[in-house]
This record gives C-alpha cells, structure tokens and sequence, in this order.
C-alpha cells in the first residue's frame, strides 16, 4: 500500500533550514496496523502529513498504491486523497456548524454522490459506531467520545483503503480511549490499512508494528507478535 | 453540494449575529446611498430626452466679446431662426422663444389678477419641434393668429375653474387681452419648460419680425433632418458674422468690416449644442431654466463610488479577519476532498448570501430615506418600482458587489493550508493582515479627504454668505409688480417711506441679487465711432433713493440729486467701469458717454458718480461694469426695513398695496432669500458632501470596530499573558489601539495632499474664493483621529478590563 524510500522533508524559515524527516524508508503492506511513535517534535505529524498527501516530501519517494505521490500538484493529491483515505484527528476536527449527519455526508458529497445513496451509507455507519440517535445534534452538544466516533464515522464513510489517525485518543479519557482503539482495531480487521501517531504505549500495542521517530529518522521497528492483545 | 453551501453559510452568519450585522448593515448603507445617488444622476441625465426627436433638437448659441468683455449667450438674433432654416438644407424645422418672464392674468370681466411666474412667446412650429399633443383645441390653428395663447392644464383649471378654457380671454398685465386657443399638458419635472405655463403666439410679438442682428432676445431651436450630421453646419454658422451681422452694424457704424471687427479683440461666434446637453453642460446669459453643472454630477459620481468601494473594503476586511475562525472547516474540507475551486465557489456563495440581504435592507433604507434625499437634493425622485430595468440592474449590482466583495475573501480563505490550519497553531500568522491593513488606510484616507471637502465647501458657502457684497442684502424687502401700479408706483413709495419701520425705498427693475438684467455698448464722447474705445456696461435704470437704499459707496462724485435737472441724462458707474475705459475713477466724473452708437444725434450721458464694486452676479463669475441711470419705468419696490418685527412691516407695507392696487396679488421677497438661492448649487452640494461624508465615516467605523473586535479576541491569550505579568488596563487599552492609529495616521498622510489638490481645482471656478487653511487639514485629521480613538478604544478596554485567569483559559 504505501512504499516510502529516502524520503526527506525540510522546513525553511527566514535563516534556518530545519530537516524534519531525514532518509526515512517505510514500507506498509495492505491490511496493515501500523503505530508511529517517538517525542515531540521527531517528525511524527510531518510523516503522517505526507503519506495523507497533505504535503509533499522534499526529496524521496513515496508511493501509494503503486502511484508516484511525491511532487503531485495540489489538485492531483486532492483527487487521489477523495476516497481513498480517511482521517481520525486528536482534535476530532468536525465543522461546528454542520450536524453529526452532515459532517459524515461531507466527504460523500466531494465523491458527487446520489443523495439516496449518501443517506443510506451514512446511517449505516453511524448505527455501526452507535451515534446514529445522534445525526441530528452539532458538534459542541457531544461528548468527546462521541465526537470522535463521529470523526471516525466521517473517516470510513467512504470505505477508505487507508486511514490515518494523529493521536486519536490525546483528548478522551481512558474509556473513551479504548473504545475508539477497539472500533480502529476492528476496522483493520475487516481489511483496512491504518497508520496512527501516537504518544501512547497503551494504544501502540493495538498496533502490528511500531515505527520509532526519532530526529525525523526511523531508529527502530518492532512487531506485536500478540495481535489485538488489549481487546 | 451548493445546498450545502447555503446551509453552511447561514449556519455560519446566524452563529456571529455581531459580524453578520456589522457586515450587512455596512454593505447595506454603501448600497443605500449609492441607489439614492444614482436615482438623482439618473434624473439628471433624463432632461429633456421625453421630447420626440429629442435627439436631433439642437438650441443655437452666440459667444460675443464687442466692448470690454466677452459673455456667452443662450440667446440670438430674431432673423436666427428663419436665416438657418433657408440657408441650410440640413435643418428640417426652427422655432424660437422669447421668454417674459411672469405675467399678470385676469379673465375678462373680473378685477382680480393671477400671477403666472414663467411665460414665452413661441413661434407656432412650438408643436411640431417637441411633439406636443393639444389636450384641446385645434392644432393647425393654435397659436397662429397674434393675442392667442395657449394654456397648460394646471394654468387652464386655476385660471379658468374647468377644463373649457378654449375660446376665453384673458387680460395679460392689465393691457393686452388674448384668446385662449389650445391647452396642453403640463411639462415635465426634468424638461426645460417645467415651469412654464403660458405660451403665447409670437406673430403678435412686433420686435420678433424686425431683421435685427445686432440685439440677442431669442432662444432658437432647430430640429435636423434624420439623416442630418450638425457638425455640417457649424463652420457655415460662423460664416453669418461676415453675411449678416456686419452688414446690420455697418448701418450705425459705417465702414466697418469683419476684419476690423476681429482686430479689434472681439468676436461673435454661432454655435449648437444638442438639446438633452443643456440641462447639464450651459450656463449662459438667458438661459430658459436654471441648469445643473455636470461637475456636480461627476462629484456625486465619485461620491457614490467611494461609498460603494468602502463597503466592499469593509466586507472585504470584515470576512477575511472573521474568516481566520473558518480555517479550521478550509482545513477539514480540504482533507476531505474539497478543491480549491469548489472553496471559492462556497465563499462567494455566502458573501452573495450577505450581500443580498445587503440589497433587501438597502432598498428599505432607500424607500425610507428618500423623502429626507429629496429634500436635501431640491428633487421629486420617486422609485421606478415598475420599470423591470431598474430590477435588473438592481439585481445584477447586487450580484457583481457579493462577487467583487467577496473575491478577496474566497481567494484569501481557499488558499489556507490544512496542515497548518488543523494544527491550530497557524491562526496568528495566516497573513492577509498586509491587505486588510491597506484597507482600513484606504478606507480611512477617502473619509479625511471628504472631511476635508465637506470644510471646503462649508468655508467657501460661509465666505459667500459674509462677504462684504459692497451693498446691503439684510433686511431689504422687495415687492415685485410695482409696474402694475402704473403712475401710482410714485406715490407707493412715498407711503410705504412714511412708515416708522421704513429706512428707505427705490423703485427699480434691476438689483444686485437676480433680477432683468441689461445691457448696452457706450461710446465716450471722443472717439465716438472708435470701436476700440467702447465699453459694454450694463444698465439698469434706477430712481434717487437707489443708491441710498442699497448702501452703495460713493468713491467718486456724488449720487443722483433731485436738485440737478440736469441728472436725467448723467450715469453713476461702478470701478470695473472706469478700469475698462482707462482712466481713474476721479478722471471719469465729467466724461460723457453714449449708448447709441452710430445714431446721428446720440444722446450723452455724464458720469456724475464712480461707485465702489458690488457683486450682482455670483461669485463663480468676476465682477463686470455697469451704469446706473434714472428712469421711471420699475418693475419692483425695494424696501430697507429697519431691524425689528418685520412682520408688522409686511402687513403695514400690504395694506399700502392693497389700498392703491385692490385686486393685484401682493407678490414680495427678501433681497437675502433671494441672495441665498444664487447659491442653492453650493448649499446642496454643501449639505450632500456632509451627509455623503458621515455616512463614509460611518461604514469606516463599523470596519475599524470590527476589526478591533477580532483583534481584541485574536490577542486574548497575550493580553492575559502581559496582565499577569503587572501591565495596567491602560497599558494594554493603548497597546491594542495604537496599531489602528498607525493606520489611520497613514491615511491622513495620503488624503491631504489629495484633498489640498481636489479642492482648490473646485474652487477655480469661482473668483473670489477662500484660500484653503491649514486648520482645515489640521481639524479633518484631529476628527479622524478622535472618531477612530472612540471606535477602537470601546473594544481595546472591554478585552483589557477581562480577568486574565479567564483569557488564559481560553487557549
């Protein structure tokens, strides 16, 4: 699914250049569960960033699906990006003004979607992620939970071969935490690939492997040999 | 999808009620103001175009310079009108008027007079030349016999109680009596006959027949033939000089040739401007109604523009600092799949959104403001509700201000990364506050430079209205139609000078403030056929207590004396005068002068007086000569009341009239009213600039307020941040206003120079006019300064008084 050779992402600033990912090579096979772990400030979001097509590497190569990715003009990484991937953020991310309905119909509607069709693929993912009595609330009248199963629900809506979450669980208690962690685990095991940044030992174990950052190179890989050991 | 824009949209707007108003109701003033204006330019712009053939009626003009100064005439020659429909093929019909001014009407039969205030004799092709239609009457035969009349409806119903005028006859000042013989409708509010009512057959007008080039009383109209080009015929129009005018002056002055003519400094030159121009672009001696400059309608133009660009500005920087709080939603959409293209799409949608609730509210502000416009504007402007064209345009300048006012923000908003955005981190240093600053200069820059005009116009109107005139306006009450007292006027006079409040009082047709007006070329004495010593002067006929009355200072000689027999043939003149003919005002007492060039027997007149200048014709024009001589023909009574009740003198004065004239309307107004309305152009112009600029103000305002709102809230974090560390409400109330005086400090720098130039290239056209003060530049900036201290500091202190645990918070 997503190939990753030498890549390299650089920041300028007036004086300074700093290398925020330095010779990174990744390799993460279909159907994978992949953590990203490592301090502040080792390049974590800026991977994730880059392989979500957010932004382009400097130098390197990245491949997704077997599609060159790096050097992509903004509008071709949009259209590759629709539907293909899906995103889970710390901050959850959902527009304030749109209801839990509208927020997961979103990126449907980008897909230039049937509305009968969109209705239909909507509730079924909310009555999945058990929000569905709540389609019609906003945002600021759920719980962090709840918001984040919302974002979730928005991440998969479109059957997505890859999702990405940045620290799902950084702003939910431990409850809520495990949760969204069983609902991740659970879409993996139904074939989704999925990269995840996180600060937290106790998620990474959901992980099959685990990559350590650490000044923007990978220093080391480990496997969970116990898959879905917190279930 | 754009439902989904839509629903977004007036999520968004309905969740920041402050922002959403702040941007309407700015939208919607700038809007408001410029339909107004607009209405009025549109009016302007439709003088006389409701004439049939409106486009191919052209008026001929005359620019003469013969003995001292050049002057620019709406009238011509009797012969004009007839010469130029012979001579060229071009012309498919000439007619004239020969405008009188107002009347006295009385049915036969009855003593009571009715005053008509506009009248004219019309040749009878008047019809065919404007299209008209006769309510009654006959057509073919209207106006073609002499003492026949026609009537406009609303003079046919005061005049006559019925629609049945045809066939009456009316006593016109008591003397002639003319039949009623065609009634039309009345004239339109923007057509240059508005104000008149009674037209009458110029076959009974003697002088119309008479083949005079040398006296210009005619208002000649010609209407080309379709296929006609006037530029054809404006170099042969010149040509008349040489063909008719000379030989006529040849008669009084022999010998005289073109050439000669010509060397002599002057000129006579014919010309044409197309009908629909007038109302807009002549100001010339004898013109039938009062026009409009085209100046002020430019001025008014720009004004409507500004107001326009400013509330675009203000929604412009309103959405953009507003739109930092939807980057978050750039960013997600953007994740999820949204273009560029389709952001801007969504963007635009909402401030079209905006912007037609700008147009609704802007329409009601413009129906509820229009009476006070009309005031303020002298109009009678109503909305064209039922002409679909103005719905149109409406509709579409709604559209182009949502899409012009909102390109800045789509763009600005579209471009937002979403990697920076969702961090949450970025919102400080999204950039676009270059832009948003330049606009609040800008916006500002254009409110100083209309303070500054709005001063201007003000000084100058004051400077004209306390100007020392060289004559008394105050407290001087004239009553008009003293003519129609016949040989009783004398004694009028004499009684109303009995009267206690009375200082003094002259029978005259001719005042400093407007009046007849008159004037003829003197030759002095010596030199008498010498075209280069001739002075064009006008020449009013006044009686003894003239010069008293109006408070004239005597610098030479002496006024006119009832002792002096000899003072029925001496003239009093004025300095401008006695500098044309060269010689000093003590030089000129004693010199002798004659009007009537060429005659065998001219009569002299001996200047016995040199009065000091005063003003008889608007300052925008240089004072011209004139002379003064004694006569007994009066058209009005001029009275100089003393300071008191002056209605105690207006009833003692009508009681006078009414015993020796019963019947005749008691018809009066204040010399200073009459003053004031020379400047009625200025004084609106004066009063719009002032409304125009506070409103300017205003829409500013409500931007900078906005903006210092945002700021205020963007900054939560660092004011607590300084609060804790021991800074002082005002500390920070200063910190947070002083980068918004930067701004508006910026922009009195660049108004300045502009209003210093714009203003002194207005005040060109007049002559005497005010030099622009610094106190000018220093007030306008000191009140733009003060008004955005206000505007920001109201916020500056809400977000500094705040506890800074709860602005900590807040991250």
């Amino acid at each position: 699914m997503i190939q990753i050779q030498n890549l390299k992402k650089s920041f300028r600033t007036e004086e300074v250049e700093t290398l925020a990912l330095n010779n990174v090579n990744l390799k993460v096979e279909d159907g994978e569960f992949t953590a990203i772990m490592g301090p502040s400030g080792c390049g974590k979001s800026t991977l994730l960033n880059i392989i979500g097509m957010l932004d382009n590497p400097t130098e390197g190569s990245y491949q997704f699906a077997g599609h060159e990715v790096a050097g992509l003009k903004e509008r071709q990484r949009t259209e590759l990006r629709k539907g293909n991937l899906g995103f889970v953020f710390q901050s959850f991310n959902l527009i304030d003004e749109l209801t839990v309905f509208e927020n997961v119909e979103l990126p449907l509607i980008y897909l230039k979607m049937k509305k009968s069709e969109r209705r239909e693929k909507v509730m079924k993912v909310l009555e999945r992620m058990k929000i569905a009595h709540r389609e019609k609330h906003f945002p600021h009248q759920l719980s962090g939970g709840q918001q984040q199963r919302v974002a979730i629900s928005r991440a998969v809506v479109t059957n997505p071969k890859l999702i990405l979450a940045d620290e799902p669980t950084g702003n939910l208690d431990s409850k809520n935490g495990t949760e969204v962690m069983n609902l991740l685990t659970e879409l993996n095991q139904e074939g989704t690939t999925i990269v995840m940044v996180t600060h937290s030992d106790h998620d990474s174990h959901y992980a099959h492997r685990v990559v350590n950052l650490f000044d923007g190179q990978i220093v080391t890989e480990s496997h969970n040999r116990k898959i879905g050991a917190m279930i | 999808m754009y439902k989904n824009y839509l629903k977004i949209a007036w999520r968004s707007l309905k969740k920041q009620p402050f922002f959403t108003f702040l941007n309407t109701f700015g939208l919607a003033i700038g809007i408001a103001g410029g339909l107004l204006i607009s209405l009025y330019i549109h009016d302007e712009l439709s003088y006389d175009t409701m004439f049939a053939d409106a486009e191919r009626i052209h008026r001929i003009h005359a620019d003469i310079k013969f003995g001292g100064d050049g002057r620019k005439f709406a009238v011509t020659p009797a012969p004009m009108a007839e010469t130029v429909q012979n001579d060229f093929s071009e012309v498919e019909l000439a007619m004239r008027f020969r405008t009188q001014g107002s009347i006295l009407l009385r049915k036969t039969g009855t003593e009571a007079n009715i005053k008509e205030l506009q009248t004219t004799f019309v040749d009878s092709t008047f019809f065919k030349m404007f299209g008209l239609a006769l309510l009654s009457g006959d057509i073919k035969t209207a106006l073609k016999s002499p003492n026949t009349l026609i009537l406009t409806k609303s003079a046919a119903e005061k005049h006559f109680n019925s629609n049945d005028a045809i066939g009456q006859t009316l006593i016109l000042d008591n003397d002639d009596s003319y039949t009623v013989t065609g009634v039309i409708a009345d004239f339109p509010q923007n057509s240059f006959l508005r104000d008149h009512t009674v037209f009458m057959a110029m076959s009974g007008y003697e002088d119309s027949r008479i083949v005079n080039w040398g006296s210009n009383n005619y208002q000649t109209y010609i209407k080309l033939i379709p296929s006609a080009n006037i530029e054809d015929i404006q170099q042969p129009l010149r040509g008349f000089l040489g063909k008719y005018v000379v030989p006529g002056v040849q008669q009084f002055m022999p010998g005289i040739t073109e050439e000669q003519f010509k060397a002599a400094g002057n000129y006579l030159i014919y010309s044409t401007m197309p009908m629909t121009d007038i109302h807009l672009k002549s100001d010339r001696v004898a013109e039938i109604s009062g026009n409009n400059d085209i100046q002020s309608i430019y001025i008014l133009s720009f004004i409507a523009i500004f107001l326009l660009v400013l509330a675009c500005v203000n929604f412009m920087n309103l959405s953009t600092a507003h739109s930092l709080k939807r980057a978050k939603e750039v960013g997600i959409r953007k994740t999820l799949g949204s273009n560029r293209g389709e952001l801007i799409r969504q963007f635009l949608i909402e401030s079209g959104l905006v912007s037609f609730g700008s147009l609704l509210l802007a329409i009601i502000l413009a129906i509820i403001l229009l009476p006070l416009f009309n005031d303020l504007a002298d109009k009678d402007i109503s909305m064209p509700y039922a002409n679909p064209f103005f719905w149109l345009i409406l509709v579409g300048s709604g559209i182009l201000l949502g899409l012009f006012s909102g390109s800045y923000p789509a763009f600005f908003m579209s471009k937002f990364i979403p990697v920076k955005v969702l961090k949450g981190t970025g919102n400080n240093s999204l950039g676009g506050s270059k832009v948003r600053n330049g606009l609040v200069i800008f916006q500002f820059a254009i409110s100083v430079f209309l303070i500054i005009s709005t001063l201007v116009v003000y000084q100058q109107l004051d400077y004209i209205q306390n100007k020392d005139l060289g004559f008394s306006k105050d407290q001087v009450l004239i009553v008009n139609d003293a003519f129609s007292l016949g040989n009783q006027a004398e004694s009028f006079k004499e009684e109303v000078k009995k009267l206690s409040y009375v200082e003094n009082a002259t029978l005259s047709s001719y005042f400093p403030t407007p009046s007849s007006r008159s004037d003829s070329t003197f030759a002095p004495e010596e030199g008498l056929t010498d075209q280069e010593n001739a002075v064009s002067m006008q020449r009013w006929g006044v009686d003894f207590d003239y010069v008293s009355t109006m408070d004239f200072e005597i610098i030479a000689g002496r006024e006119f004396d009832r002792n002096f027999k000899s003072d029925s043939t001496s003239i009093i003149v004025n300095e401008s005068a006695v500098s044309v003919m060269g010689i000093s005002p003590q030089e000129a007492i004693g010199k002798r002068y004659t009007p009537d060039m060429g005659d065998e027997n001219p009569e002299y007149y001996t200047i016995i007086g040199v009065v000091k200048d005063f003003h008889f014709s608007p300052f925008r024009a240089e004072i011209e000569s004139l002379s003064l001589h004694l006569t007994d023909r009066a058209y009005a009574l001029a009275v100089k009341l003393e300071s008191g009740d002056f209605s105690k003198a207006l009833a003692g004065i009508e009681g006078i009239w009414n015993k020796v004239a019963p019947g005749q309307p008691f018809d009066y107004y204040f010399m200073e009213d009459s003053f004031n309305d020379t400047y009625q152009s200025e004084q609106r112009l004066g009063r719009i600039f002032f409304i125009f600029t506070a409103l300017s103000i205003l829409i500013a305002c409500l931007g900078l307020f906005g903006l210092a709102a945002f700021n205020a809230e963007k900054r939560t974090k660092e004011i607590g941040i300084r609060k804790v560390l021991g800074a002082s409400v005002s500390q920070i109330s200063y910190k947070l206003s002083i980068d918004f005086l930067k701004l508006v400090g910026i922009a009195i720098l660049v108004s300045l120079p502009l209003g210093w130039f714009a203003m002194n290239k207005w005040l060109e056209d007049f002559s005497y006019r005010i030099e622009i003060g610094v106190w000018v530049f220093v007030l306008a900036s000191f009140l733009a300064v003060v008004i955005s201290i206000i505007t920001v500091s109201y916020q500056s202190i809400k977000a500094a008084i705040v506890n800074p645990v709860k602005s900590l918070r807040t991250e």
